[in-house]
């Protein structure tokens, strides 16, 4: 990966942090708030970003725009709900509901100084690797599925979440 | 104070520019769960870290700007405050680790999390993500009705 990429993913990281502390996403209050449906404010924000994000990725893929710094054709690929998607998603609800948070507006409690996150995010990462090694475990038992079946968001630069 | 909660109609367009972005430039999901994965396993190793793992950094260092700008910052071994979900001291950061440790299992067995599939995913018209997002989101308001239910914290 070159330096410029990082560069640009931190970059846009930093920007996206910094929106998800100001709509105080990382506040557990308001996740709860908006589980427990008592504020819409999330899910509208959320509907509005799906949108956006909709609207941009269908705009540059019908440019045939080019990545501007890996200078790869925009494309990405999806595929059909299988049952991991339904178990997983299942044991990560039930963390998201006891917790009121998730990966993203974990790492941004970590930034404001809520280090008590840095808990949960150990959790994840002991979680996740956990999950990974299970996944080969299981696809060496069970070959020919692929260990890659595991991979999440970004493993594969054209790939939708949930291969 | 114009660093107080930024309105939903603001924020969700910036989110989702912010998504275009990545997609734009490195063609790219945004997903956080990917940074962890990262971590977990290339963190020894900081040469073989991705862009997934700089997109982590920065979402951390984007919260500790904010809090900087508004003048809220203040390390704190808290977790959501006072009035936070979670118990305070010991048994809090065990409830967390746990949490913690079925949120990375359970998002990664399933493909992504709360970004990868209830926004990018979701964005790109992906069934499977459609999937996953209802099952989270029903999975966590029912418990979190059930913990309000039985007083608000486990």
């Amino acid at each position: 990966v070159t330096a410029r990429a990082k560069l640009v993913g931190l970059t846009i990281g930093v920007a996206m942090g910094f929106v998800f502390a100001w709509a105080r996403l990382s506040d557990p209050e308001a996740i709860r708030a908006m589980l427990l449906l008592r504020e819409a404010d999330v899910f509208l924000l959320m509907g509005s970003a799906v949108a956006v994000a909709a609207i941009g990725a269908r705009l540059l893929r019908a440019a045939g725009a080019r990545a501007l710094v890996t200078g790869e054709p925009i494309a990405w690929s999806s595929e059909g709900p299988r049952p991991r998607h339904v178990a997983g998603a299942l044991m990560f609800g039930a963390a998201w509901g006891v917790a009121g948070t998730c990966p993203g507006p974990l790492a941004v409690m970590i930034g404001e100084g809520r280090l008590g996150g840095l808990a949960i995010a150990a959790g994840v990462m002991l979680g996740a690797a956990w999950q990974g090694a299970f996944g080969r475990r299981g696809a060496a038992a069970a070959a020919p599925i692929p260990a890659a079946s595991t991979g999440a968001p970004g493993a594969d630069p054209r790939g939708v979440p949930g291969r | 104070v114009i660093l107080d909660r930024c309105p939903w109609y603001i924020a969700g367009p910036l989110v989702g520019l912010l998504i275009v972005a990545l997609r734009a430039t490195l063609n790219k999901p945004f997903g956080a769960l990917g940074g962890y994965i990262d971590l977990a396993e290339n963190g020894a190793r900081l040469g073989r870290l991705s862009v997934r793992a700089y997109v982590l950094f920065g979402i951390v260092i984007g919260g500790a700007a904010f809090a900087l700008a508004r003048g809220s910052y203040e390390a704190a071994l808290a977790y959501g405050g006072a009035g936070g979900p979670l118990p305070p001291g010991v048994p809090g950061l065990a409830v967390a680790l746990g949490a913690g440790v079925l949120m990375g299992f359970g998002a990664r067995t399933a493909g992504g999390c709360t970004s990868g599939h209830g926004l990018s995913g979701l964005s790109l018209g992906s069934k499977a993500s459609l999937t996953a997002t209802m099952a989270f989101f029903g999975m966590a308001m029912g418990v979190a009705h059930l913990l309000d239910g039985l007083g608000g914290t486990p």
